[in-house]
């Protein structure tokens, strides 16, 4: 039993990541159908900038929260541009073609950002201050909790947070909802649906680089392919929880990392990924629209 | 670009050397191209380039598998090194393991792919594309991570001491011997894959990739034939597998990763998807372009990715794309007088009524005589959320009528359609066809049956040719097997000469042969239902449903398609008709049924249903009610 709240910690810890990730794709998706490969490696870059910020430019010496709050700011920010620019010169001109050219147009913007971060960062692991937040903790009954996982999963709570009061609560955000439902109707509507979808890529990205940020400084380690299994599995969360439904999202991302950490702690970490596609597989071939329900239509 | 090129005098004999080749057959240009190559490199007597060689073929045939997925199938297939992996297991450890013979193992190491492959398809082509790319993708994954943590496939450390293929005595152990088995399987793969390509299942996939609803409603049965592309890709992956293996000698699951499979996508979609000189041209740049820049080698995923993206965006047809000839229709066909041709087609219509009825009587079914019941629809409902669209509705329609469903839009007419031919299943009610429940079935078995029909919105294949897109309305009736297909047989090429003859005659029915050639959306609207109406006649149905024919057109056009209906129902096919204009509907109908709300209001003849008080009042209003009487004016 103690075994097993200690997996659901750890597993929550992470599954916050993978759902801050699958966000920035159901998000995407929801809006243009584009699966947005590129969105574990804008993680990837976002772990990086901030690693950047922090070790590089020394910013680790800064007060603790002014570092956060620049290591956490400025690979945002970055992370968002670099999303833009892709949107910009890699898919805008393929918004209206088929699904393959889309597909694999995503797939080299994947490689693409793969391969720059190794070119400009070194194909070594890099590593985060270590001791940036106090590694102790405390123990409730025999679960080990500490300071660092409460921090990362409240800062993510607050994003999703932000997030679903965005969408909901102003004008851009009905915007959004109505651009999943019917783009030409939107449009007749007098929304700007192309800075409406810049608007999607930008908060994706937001979220990724966040996440990259928090597995840097849960895991300490970097590495330039990080954002290839991370993307991965927030897609399959994205897509366990419903495509295009921002609270299936956030809790597929939880049930991939509790996945994941009863996976490693019952049987080995070596079987993480056929248990998490085996599960993916079998819950599509059962529900094809997720646990929690698609958000949209399918393009005919 | 090609007519621009036949303008010029070179054009011209760059055009007619082109024909001249193109009527040689398919695999005797391949032969002589591959031992071509095969003899350059072998003079080269060079170990260096010819163990390159030998990887551009591995490459090759890997994409010419992957082709039958993507290029010609449509479907994203992302894990495409699983089958790469299981091939090559299976051969390594019925080598190593069990000792047997290369040669020996390949049979097996094919069966297992395809087994794989049609484990994994069956459940997952159901699925959305872009779906369907991560289930691959996973299952590539999954594929990988499974021989890394097996211990009897040496875990991470792989099979090692793959022995040397043996060929009776001879041990195959140079590069060159390789390099000649790859080119012998290459040659196999791409003779096979052009002739797929042209058969009914080539057709097929085209129709599945333009449109699938449409294709699986006009008898195409879209997720076998997804399947089946699916297993046979697989199958080749498998037998590259195994070369790869013997060849190197040792496998790891370092081998198999997903950068392979994006590798080999990028293999098709450099080339050109769909086109087979081009999965040759893009194995060549994918392999051999590293070679060339080999201090370039850090980058040389960069290059790629760059490379990739710019291809999609300034050359997405790829580098030797596929070519579409444009289709000569009826090339080498015998003309045929124009009262021959409908006598031809009564003939032929009559004897596939009869042997149908003769086999739906030996099966021990009621067979209806002219002017029994047909088609059945008992208590019918269907219900969108809260909307009843269709609302117990009942009627009968009788062998050999007219029949036609009016109403006011949304009256549930088109639902009706949809729960007749299989696209939706409705919520309540039996539909009987023939004596025989038709609720459930797929739309492709329900044309197979004997019902086709037409869409309200059009739903041709829009890049096909006309006769095309009628023989994708031919596919349930031919006889052919897939492997005579794989070979091109005199047996299946007499079957798509006889398909070609039958797809003509139906456009001569309609009055569009000369409008053959054409691409299906160069035609005007009107015409585009014809071939409508000729495509869903292809299959000698016994029943069919037109929705709404004659949208569109102009009053000449409407007298002609009169015409046609009435033609149709002299051939013995009953017609069933949704349709607003009135006059036409008068004209040609035995009985009407008036739909409104999703509920069947009247049923009768024109003129009955011309005086019911209740269909007026649908159409019109109620009498105090001031727009009804204005709109009667009007009337």
């Amino acid at each position: 039993m103690g075994d097993f709240l200690q997996y659901t910690v750890i597993g929550l810890t992470v599954g916050s990541f993978y759902a801050l990730v699958a966000l920035g794709y159901t998000i995407v998706y929801g809006i243009i159908r584009l699966i947005n490969f590129a969105q574990g490696d804008l993680s990837m870059v976002g772990a990086f900038l901030g690693w950047t910020l922090l070790v590089s430019f020394g910013f680790e010496h800064l007060p603790i929260y002014l570092a956060l709050v620049i290591a956490f700011v400025v690979p945002m920010i970055g992370t968002a541009v670099v999303n833009l620019g892709i949107l910009q010169f890699a898919y805008k001109p393929l918004l209206r073609r088929s699904l393959l050219a889309i597909l694999i147009t995503a797939l080299g913007m994947s490689l693409l950002l793969q391969n720059s971060a190794e070119l400009i960062w070194g194909a070594a692991i890099e590593a985060y201050p270590p001791n940036l937040l106090p590694s102790s903790g405390f123990f409730v009954g025999p679960v080990h909790v500490t300071y660092v996982q409460i921090a990362l999963v409240v800062a993510s709570l607050l994003l999703m947070g932000g997030l679903v009061a965005f969408i909901q609560g102003t004008t851009i955000g009905t915007a959004m909802r109505a651009l999943a439902v019917d783009h030409d109707a939107a449009r007749l509507m007098g929304i700007n649906v192309d800075a409406v979808i810049r608007i999607a890529f930008v908060l994706g990205a937001m979220l990724a680089a966040a996440s990259g940020v928090m597995l840097g400084i849960y895991y300490v380690q970097i590495h330039f392919t990080m954002g290839f299994l991370l993307g991965l599995r927030a897609f399959t969360a994205a897509v366990l929880g419903g495509i295009g439904n921002i609270p299936g999202a956030m809790a597929g991302g939880m049930l991939i990392g509790l996945l994941e950490a009863y996976t490693t702690g019952y049987l080995s970490g070596t079987w993480e990924d056929v248990v998490v596609f085996g599960v993916l597989i079998t819950v599509l071939i059962v529900k094809p629209t997720g646990l929690f329900g698609e958000r949209v239509a399918e393009r005919m | 670009m090609i007519a621009q090129l036949t303008e010029r005098p070179v054009g011209r004999v760059y055009a007619t050397v082109r024909d001249r080749l193109g009527r040689t057959p398919y695999w005797s240009r391949v032969v002589v191209s591959l031992v071509a190559i095969g003899v350059a490199v072998i003079f080269w007597n060079d170990d260096y380039v010819t163990a390159v060689a030998v990887s551009v073929a591995t490459y090759a045939m890997l994409g010419l598998g992957l082709n039958i997925v993507v290029g010609y199938a449509g479907l994203l297939d992302l894990g495409y090194a699983a089958f790469f992996a299981i091939g090559a297991y299976t051969s390594a450890l019925l080598m190593t393991q069990a000792h047997w013979n290369f040669f020996t193992t390949l049979p097996f190491a094919v069966l297992f792919t395809g087994t794989a492959g049609a484990i994994l398809g069956y459940p997952t082509l159901r699925l959305r594309s872009d779906y369907l790319a991560i289930v691959t993708l996973g299952f590539g994954e999954m594929t990988r991570i499974t021989f890394n943590n097996w211990e009897y496939a040496g875990g991470p450390n792989g099979v090692l001491g793959i022995p040397w293929p043996n060929f009776f005595g001879y041990e195959l152990n140079t590069q060159a011997d390789f390099f000649i088995v790859g080119l012998f399987l290459l040659a196999i793969a791409m003779i096979f894959a052009e002739h797929l390509d042209h058969s009914r299942l080539g057709r097929g996939w085209v129709a599945i990739r333009e449109d699938e609803f449409a294709a699986e409603s006009v008898g195409v049965p879209s997720l076998r034939l997804k399947l089946f592309a699916y297993v046979m890709g697989g199958m080749w992956g498998g037998l590259a597998g195994a070369f790869f293996a013997t060849r190197i000698g040792a496998i790891d699951p370092t081998s198999f990763t997903f950068q392979l499979s994006v590798l080999i996508l990028i293999v098709i979609v450099l080339g050109g998807t769909g086109s087979l000189p081009g999965v040759l041209l893009g194995a060549l740049v994918v392999v051999a372009l590293p070679e060339l820049l080999r201090e370039l080698s850090d980058v040389r995923l960069l290059v790629f990715a760059i490379l990739l993206v710019g291809m999609m965006l300034l050359r997405p047809q790829g580098l030797w794309p596929r070519i579409r000839r444009k289709p000569k229709p009826f090339y080498g066909l015998q003309e045929e007088e124009p009262e021959d041709v409908a006598a031809r087609i009564l003939r032929e219509h009559q004897v596939q009524m009869e042997e149908r009825d003769r086999r739906h009587a030996a099966a021990g079914h009621k067979v209806p005589a002219a002017g029994e019941i047909l088609l059945e629809v008992d208590g019918l409902v269907q219900q969108f959320g809260g909307l009843r669209a269709v609302d117990n509705v009942s009627f009968s329609v009788r062998r050999g009528e007219i029949f036609s469903i009016i109403g006011p839009n949304g009256g549930g007419k088109t639902t009706l359609f949809n729960c007749i031919t299989g696209v939706q299943r409705p919520k309540r009610g039996r539909v009987l066809f023939d004596g025989r429940s038709i609720v459930g079935l797929r739309p492709h078995v329900i044309v197979s049956r004997g019902i086709g029909r037409t869409f309200q919105g059009i739903r041709l294949f829009k890049n096909m040719a006309v006769f095309e897109n009628v023989m994708v309305g031919l596919y349930p009736r031919h006889r052919t097997m897939t492997w005579q297909a794989m070979l091109h047989t005199p047996g299946e090429r007499k079957d798509e000469l006889r398909t070609l003859q039958e797809s003509r005659r139906w456009l001569s029915f309609v009055g569009l042969e000369s409008m053959a050639g054409q691409l299906a959306s160069q035609l005007s609207y009107a015409d585009q239902r014809r071939v409508e109406i000729a495509r869903a006649l292809a299959a000698h149905p016994h029943l069919v449903l037109f929705d709404e024919p004659a949208a569109g057109m102009n009053p000449t056009e409407k007298l002609e398609l009169v015409g046609i209906i009435r033609k149709i129902r002299d051939l013995g096919i009953t017609v069933v008709l949704i349709e607003h204009d009135m006059s036409l509907v008068m004209r040609v109908s035995g009985r009407i049924a008036v739909l409104d709300h999703g509920i069947l209001i009247a049923l009768g003849k024109p003129a009955e249903i011309q005086n019911d008080p209740a269909v007026i009042e649908a159409y019109l209003g109620r009498e105090d009610d001031d727009m009804g009487r204005l709109t009667a004016q009007e009337a």
